[in-house]
């Protein structure tokens, strides 16, 4: 648009003289902030799906998944000046939207927070090792992989909500321990600890579900541990 | 290189798995793995439990969210 403007000023002299002052006075005021929102866009909106994904796994429902999301890019643009470009976004942004989730949205959740879980003994959540017959393992893992994606969905919602995050970073955004602990602000042995039992309900859950369909993944004596697992995340 | 044997291989593998620091040498579990069929399977369960829920928790953003996003964004920026 300016290079047509200045193309038909071209001829006209005194015209133009006045053309090239004004522009430079309305491109100094408008360009600092432009630049800033238009770089923001082009490098922190490709994380949409990633957050909106992980949103939904924390408040469990599309309404407030894109509330949460929303409220997310506000914060990151807010305080856009103290990203250091090269560090990572990705992470930085998780940052916000965990603090987002954590500070605002979850005090307005009916259900009260389970941040003691941690406190839980491991005999109150299942051991961290598995009985599993070793013949039945490679059939566990068929079956896991088998799993419709609404069943692991379901799964992780029910284990409580500090486990499924570190989960969540984890395996599916593939976040290093020290990310996580840095988005969760916690020291790294509980993000450890966190993701270890998580992961171990988690299995449980899902290997649960499979025999209750006849897929057979453990021996019976497995059953009482894990029934006594589940019962205690509910 | 050592085989580091069953029990650290157990307690370590999520670890070795996630290229993460681990008491036990990446080296020794890697060696353990090699000869041991249950550690295997172990390993196997881990990475297929990592791969199904990285799998289900796909989502993508509504469409009408990314407007709504650039939308609050213009306004961020008017109110500055």
């Amino acid at each position: 648009m300016i290079a047509t403007l200045d193309r038909t000023l071209v001829g006209v002299p005194e015209m133009r003289e006045a053309a090239d002052v004004d522009w430079r006075v309305m491109n100094d005021q408008a360009q600092a902030e432009p630049d800033a929102r238009a770089q923001f866009e082009e490098q922190a909106l490709p994380f949409m799906d990633q957050l909106y994904a992980a949103a939904m796994r924390m408040t469990r429902n599309p309404a407030d998944a894109a509330d949460l999301v929303q409220e997310t890019f506000v914060k990151a643009f807010a305080s856009w000046k103290t990203f250091t470009q090269g560090t990572n976004l990705k992470a930085w942004l998780y940052r916000i939207l965990t603090n987002a989730y954590i500070n605002t949205y979850r005090k307005k959740q009916r259900e009260p927070y389970q941040g003691t879980i941690d406190e839980l003994e491991d005999w109150q959540l299942g051991g961290a090792e598995s009985t599993t017959a070793t013949s039945s393992r490679s059939a566990e893992a068929e079956a896991i992989d088998r799993m419709p994606a609404s069943v692991v969905k379901d799964a992780l919602q029910s284990i409580p909500e500090d486990f499924r995050l570190a989960v969540y970073l984890a395996d599916v955004e593939g976040f290093a321990y020290q990310e996580i602990a840095d988005i969760m602000k916690t020291p790294i042995g509980t993000v450890m600890s966190r993701l270890h039992r998580g992961r171990r309900m988690l299995r449980d859950l899902l290997s649960d579900y499979a025999s209750e369909r006849g897929i057979d993944t453990a021996p019976s004596k497995d059953r009482g541990r894990k029934t006594a697992a589940s019962r205690s995340t509910k | 290189m050592t085989d580091c044997g069953c029990d650290k291989a157990r307690r370590d593998l999520e670890e070795y798995l996630r290229n993460e620091v681990c008491k036990t040498r990446h080296s020794d579990i890697a060696e353990h793995l090699e000869h041991c069929v249950e550690c295997r399977d172990e390993a196997l369960v881990a990475r297929t439990l990592t791969e199904v829920v990285a799998r289900a928790c796909k989502e993508t953003a509504p469409e009408e969210l990314r407007d709504q996003v650039i939308a609050r964004l213009l306004e961020a920026q008017a109110t500055h």
